[in-house]
């Protein structure tokens, strides 16, 4: 088994594009990753154990192993039967990596229960979401987006990536490829994060200021550029600017905190990361915080590789400092009424995603709703929509 | 013929209205004092804390008595809520004369069959409004009688709600020392204040956006064509601010009235709203892009519920004249726009137009309901017009 007792960090995939991106990530990254896969096909379970990844099969006794043939209701009935067999899985566990592919039975019906509960555990989540393709149909899309709302309920940090843009920054033309590609993007982007922490190199980003990060993160922006070359610095930049998931640098010049990783061979020079940073700056909001961290890997000679969290709703004074002493005015009271403990039972901290009373229906709590169409209208609209506010 | 002052009570979601109203030397009906008090105890139009709703009703009737310089023992009172709802219940009867002409006594016969309305035990009928007479196949008939046909059928909508929610807000009046003469529907209350006979001839829908309701009235050839409730308000607004940004109640309010808007701007992208601080509520700084996310959201879901309905009925073509939007929500920035653009059809503010004496008024729309009730007690004391109330006891009540 590849677990890591030390390491507070669990990388956790959901369904069967969940556990095949975790999967992927711990090929790449190798022995010492912390890694757990969930699903509700049998199949697919194999198929990640197989390469490595610790598995844990959910509803086996409703479901007996075959999937939820895209039920949602049934993924998350499969989750609530399994919940406590993740207990084991989660001992020690400050923050949890979690990737998973909405649109689907497991991904979308299982995920929102397992943030629910992580966040119950105090645990912190950082979650990758892909979104379907725009050719998979309206109703998978439109599933996929009445589940993000429930995940970002409770999630720390979120990171949806529509499948479309990653498709296309890969620019591959032909399907199977792109698909793989576009996979082996997120997988490497994951994997760069996890070796950011993890691995001692020139400038070390630890474990407390990815927590940190994640912890007052909100909805996140993701990009990933590699390039190869003399002038790689430069061109990686570049790539990384106009990246599609990066909204062509939009997400950089709003985001108010960036996490930025770079991985190289051993000949990176003092005076690419130079480059590198000033760009990143020039990019970003002047009083962006940036946390950066390098990699140095020998198979890298020659090339860079650079993953981007951009988080927008990140406020200033979280990320060392401890809660007590946050400066009013830059959090929502409710935020500081309920101080981060390592371990503990916290609130959500402030983010795009939203607090709810247990129904959502605020003073109309204990009045008979008023239905439409099968629709609570006492619940707010933007909440029944799967609106995000910007922060 | 000369009437004696009439008052008008709205105790609805947010605020209640006591108007009193007197015709004026040109016939026209003036409002001569107005009193309004903020509502505590009801919620989507309904009563569900009689004593502090008798709080608001008591205010207000003071201060409409000071102003109107009479005594009110006597109200008309309107009613909303959810559970209003309008039916259509049509009646039929052979033309029993040898030459097949259309008489008198058919007409009447048929009047009492339309108005003949099978209901539950738990319901009560507000209001049967006449629309139109059909002569065999020959719709849209004003006045049937001399026309030639076999059979007369007359088409009359019913407007009924749940008896227990009348009769709570009877009973609140009633606390405060007021007898209740009549009850009436408040959009079509709104409707009596605010729409001219031309853009009733035209068509138009009236959309009285309360604190707790939303309610709909529209006119098609100068008749009632469609009408509703949607439970739905102000209300929604302030509270899926205050759920959205974890704000008290009373600074989602504030901060609707000061900084709402139905429609969201591509200035209001960057822009930051301070929130100051208060006793137990620390300083917030929010993004006003979310904000009018938020309020965008619930409005353009509440014009499209009430254009499903009206397409539901097949009016949306006749409304020659638009929409009119009224009540304190009317003053929403931006909420014309947005109706325009769901309607497809122009978009404007309704003042009560149809009484004088509010010309100063700030915010007028906001008492187009309780104006209009005036305007129906007087219509009921006349005893003309489509409207014919169940209850017609109404006399002069006051005394100076």
């Amino acid at each position: 088994m590849n677990q890591e007792p030390i390491s507070g960090m669990l990388l956790m995939g959901i369904g069967g594009g969940g556990c095949r991106l975790a999967a992927m990530v711990q090929s790449t990254y190798g022995d010492g990753i912390r890694a757990l896969g969930m699903d509700t096909d049998a199949l697919s379970i194999r198929t990640a154990s197989e390469g490595g990844l610790t598995c844990l099969l959910l509803g086996g006794s409703r479901l007996t192993g075959h999937g939820t043939g895209g039920d949602a209701i049934m993924g998350r009935l499969a989750v609530q039967d399994d919940l406590p067999n993740l207990t084991a899985h989660i001992q020690g566990v400050r923050s949890v990596v979690l990737v998973t592919c909405l649109g689907s039975g497991t991904g979308g019906g299982a995920t929102p229960e397992v943030v629910k509960a992580l966040h119950s555990q105090g645990i912190a989540t950082l979650c990758f979401v892909t979104l379907p393709f725009a050719f998979e149909g309206e109703n998978r899309r439109k599933a996929a987006e009445r589940v993000l709302p429930m995940i970002e309920e409770h999630a720390d940090s979120v990171v949806v990536l529509p499948l479309d843009d990653l498709f296309a920054d890969t620019r591959e033309p032909v399907l199977a490829t792109a698909l793989e590609a576009a996979d082996r993007v997120l997988a490497t982007a994951v994997t760069l994060l996890w070796r950011l922490v993890s691995t001692p190199g020139f400038i070390a980003l630890d474990e407390e200021r990815l927590h940190a990060m994640v912890v007052k993160g909100g909805n996140a922006r993701f990009g990933f550029a590699s390039a190869a070359g003399p002038d790689r610095a430069l061109r990686a930049a570049e790539m990384l600017r106009e990246c599609r998931t990066l909204r062509h640098g939009d997400a950089l010049s709003k985001a108010n905190a960036l996490l930025f990783g770079i991985l190289a061979g051993r000949d990176l020079r003092l005076a690419e990361i130079g480059d590198l940073m000033e760009r990143m700056r020039a990019c970003c909001k002047k009083e962006c915080v940036v946390e950066m961290g390098t990699v140095l890997d020998p198979d890298f000679e020659g090339r860079v590789e650079l993953v981007a969290l951009a988080f927008e709703s990140w406020t200033a004074a979280s990320l060392v400092a401890p809660i007590p002493d946050v400066p009013a005015g830059h959090e929502p009271p409710v935020a500081d009424s309920f101080p981060i403990r390592p371990g503990g039972r916290r609130s959500r901290s402030k983010g795009s995603k939203l607090s709810f009373g247990a129904t959502g229906r605020g003073k109309f709590d204990q009045v008979e709703p008023t239905l439409h169409s099968g629709q609570d209208l006492d619940i707010p609209t933007f909440m029944r929509r799967g609106i995000t506010l910007e922060r | 013929m000369a009437i004696p002052p009439i008052a008008a009570l709205e105790i609805g979601t947010s605020r209640t209205v006591l108007c009193v109203g007197e015709s004026d030397d040109r016939g026209r009906v003036k409002i001569t004092g107005v009193g309004t008090y903020p509502t505590t105890g009801v919620r989507k139009g309904q009563v569900f804390d009689l004593a502090q709703a008798r709080v608001g009703v008591e205010l207000a009737a003071k201060q409409a008595e000071k102003q109107a310089d009479v005594s009110i023992w006597q109200v008309l009172l309107a009613a909303s809520g959810g559970h209003i709802q309008a039916v259509a219940n049509p009646g039929m009867v052979p033309i029993r004369s040898g030459d097949r002409v259309v008489t008198q006594e058919d007409v009447e016969e048929v009047t009492e069959n339309a108005q003949t309305i099978q209901l539950d035990a738990d319901r009560q009928v507000l209001h049967t409004i006449n629309q139109s007479f059909t002569v065999d196949d020959q719709p849209g008939i004003v006045k049937p009688v001399g026309l030639r046909g076999k059979i007369l059928t007359l088409n009359v909508m019913a407007v009924h709600g749940l008896r227990n929610h009348i009769e709570n807000a009877i009973s609140v009046a009633k606390s405060a020392q007021l007898e209740v003469t009549d009850v009436a529907f408040s959009g079509i209350c709104a409707g009596l204040a605010v729409l001219t006979p031309e853009q009733r001839r035209r068509g138009v829908v009236l959309i009285d956006l309360g604190g707790g309701t939303t309610n709909y009235l529209a006119y098609g050839n100068g008749v009632v064509s469609a009408l509703g409730c949607v439970a739905v308000g102000g209300d929604h607004i302030t509270n899926d601010i205050a759920l959205a940004f974890t704000i008290p109640l009373n600074r989602a309010e504030e901060l609707k009235c000061a900084e709402g808007c139905a429609l969201i701007e591509p200035e209001s992208g960057t822009r930051r709203i301070t929130l100051s601080a208060d006793i137990g509520f620390e300083e917030r700084v929010l993004s006003c892009k979310a904000l009018h996310t938020v309020i965008h959201a619930r409005m353009d879901e509440t014009f499209r519920i009430v254009r499903s309905k009206l397409d539901e009925g097949g009016v949306l073509p006749h409304l020659g004249a638009g929409v009119i939007l009224t009540g304190g929500g009317a003053y929403l920035r931006k909420a014309t726009d947005l109706a325009q653009r769901i309607f497809g059809l122009p978009c404007g503010i309704g003042l009560p137009v149809n009484v004088s004496g509010l010309d100063n008024v700030p915010q007028a729309a906001a008492l187009s309901t309780a104006a209009g009730l005036v305007l129906y007690g007087r219509m009921t004391y006349e005893d003309r017009g489509i409207l014919s109330p169940l209850k017609n006891l109404f006399k002069g009540v006051f005394r100076r």
